[in-house]
């Protein structure tokens, strides 16, 4: 049949190779090696002549499955799944750029990013120019032959920005360089990314795909974009994969040397759990505009910052980019550092914990947890306030959460 | 019909044949997985059925094992 739709395409999705048992689900390879009937066979898949799995921090069927119902879903060239979200983050950033090289991204980003770029990398000799992503003029003004890609967080996290990704795809293609979007946030079925112009996803898989939080893991998903031979790094690639490079230099070297694989039955997870990414994107962001527009009817919140609100300076773009999907976190303010403690301790359904996208609420206060390393200076610098909430809204009855935040009010006096 | 399939000269009985029908006369594995280079070109899987194969032409298949192919 054509023309499957999105869930029917997840639940569909072939095997590689018929099981031996006709299990419906892909059954959890979790062994290291796999043998050849000759010398001959390795030889070939050695060199890519044969579709054989050898050593499963390389490739194993149960990953390989689990990437393969993800690219099913979009119209990329290929998905690789890592070990995390930062793994598809550093190593498409090792694959891509080099001593000396810069990328342009904002400060507002996810604070282990933050580190990444600003501590690890750095000592490796790359460096990241920080600017307004919302901005495309300030973007442009820091490009130069030095700059290999524009790294984009599609809503920022917990600033909750939503840059216009086509103005910036289209810079970036002018300027001859990729657009790589983290798109944890807004995964396959709620941002078609390539649509937009984005050359590269690397997403924390441990969110949205993996069920709700049953697993971490990550994805690189190469939408097959961006002309390698532009890129330095990849260039000699590019003349021997052509629209593969960036792939096969991850895969034939980053990928495996970094050893950054994501683990067989943390993919059978992620396999189950990308069934249900659909229905569970539905209920969750249905449940943040309906909890968004109720915390703007409460006198002890300052203010609600959701895309979703109409009021929000990026409404418009996210409505059109997010098929009306904006997301499932919300953050607000209250009045004081000691407002929020009280009113996080006083919840009694919704639980304290730092992630996104589990099926369950989640309540943080940002400034004292995945930003504390941050002097007071740079937090503000990040749109990181101690008066500010963070609420990972799940799938559970609204009711039953606006209930939960209304007796979290109360405790406020 | 003479052409190169992964470095070895084949002949072609059945004369001149799309990429597509190509894989099944190798009997190629898993053909929803391969990635195929015409004369150093990679083609997408969707030019399969209506490229066709000229004598002299130099084929390969190759795996990027993780779903890399062309659409």
């Amino acid at each position: 049949m054509k023309d499957l739709k999105f869930v029917t395409k997840i639940l569909h999705c072939k095997f590689a190779k018929e099981d031996a048992h006709g299990s419906l689900h892909m059954p959890v390879y979790d062994n290291v090696t796999f043998e050849f009937k000759s010398a001959e066979d390795i030889e070939l898949a050695f060199a890519g002549k044969k579709p054989s799995h050898m050593y499963s921090r390389i490739s194993n069927p149960t990953v390989e499955h689990f990437e393969k119902k993800l690219k099913s879903v979009t119209n990329a060239i290929g998905v690789i799944a890592l070990s995390s979200g930062m793994a598809a983050i550093s190593n498409t950033i090792f694959a891509i750029a080099s001593t000396g090289d810069n990328i342009i991204t904002s400060k507002h980003l996810f604070g282990n990013t933050y580190s990444l770029f600003e501590q690890t990398l750095k000592d490796w000799g790359l460096a990241t120019r920080y600017t307004d992503l919302t901005k495309v003029e300030l973007v442009e003004s820091l490009i130069d032959k030095k700059t290999r890609a524009i790294f984009l967080e599609t809503i920022t996290n917990p600033q909750l920005e939503v840059a216009d990704i086509k103005a910036l795809s289209r810079l970036a293609r002018a300027r001859g360089i990729p657009i790589i979007a983290d798109t944890t946030m807004t995964p396959p079925y709620i941002f078609d990314s390539k649509e937009f112009g984005v050359d590269i996803e690397a997403i924390s898989s441990t969110k949205w795909i993996s069920g709700g939080a049953t697993s971490v893991g990550g994805v690189i998903i190469d939408n097959g974009l961006y002309d390698w031979r532009k890129n330095s790094k990849l260039a000699r690639d590019a003349a021997k994969y052509g629209p593969f490079a960036f792939l096969t230099k991850l895969r034939r070297e980053v990928y495996r040397n970094l050893g950054a694989c994501m683990a067989p039955h943390n993919a059978y997870l992620q396999s189950l759990g990308l069934e249900t990414l659909a229905m569970r994107a539905d209920a969750a962001c249905s449940n943040t505009q309906k909890l968004a527009e109720f915390l703007e009817g409460q006198s002890k919140v300052r203010l609600v910052n959701h895309p979703g609100l109409k009021r929000s300076p990026y409404f418009k773009t996210a409505q059109k980019q997010f098929k009306e999907k904006p997301g499932a976190v919300l953050t607000f303010d209250l009045g004081s550092k000691q407002e929020c403690f009280k009113f996080i301790n006083g919840l009694k359904l919704i639980r304290r914990a730092t992630n996104l996208h589990d099926n369950r609420t989640l309540v943080l206060h940002p400034a004292s947890t995945i930003f504390c390393e941050y002097s007071p200076e740079l937090k503000k610098d990040m749109g990181v306030r101690e008066t500010l909430i963070r609420l990972s809204v799940g799938i559970e009855d609204t009711g039953d959460l606006i209930a939960d935040i209304k007796q979290g009010l109360r405790e406020i006096k | 019909m003479k052409i190169k399939v992964n470095g070895k000269d084949e002949i072609l009985k059945q004369g001149s044949v799309s990429v597509e029908e190509l894989l099944k006369i190798f009997k190629v594995e898993s053909p929803d997985a391969v990635t195929v280079q015409l004369n150093g070109e990679f083609l997408k899987t969707s030019d399969f059925k209506k490229t066709g194969l000229k004598e002299g032409d130099v084929v390969d298949f190759l795996y990027l094992m993780g779903g890399g192919r062309c659409r």
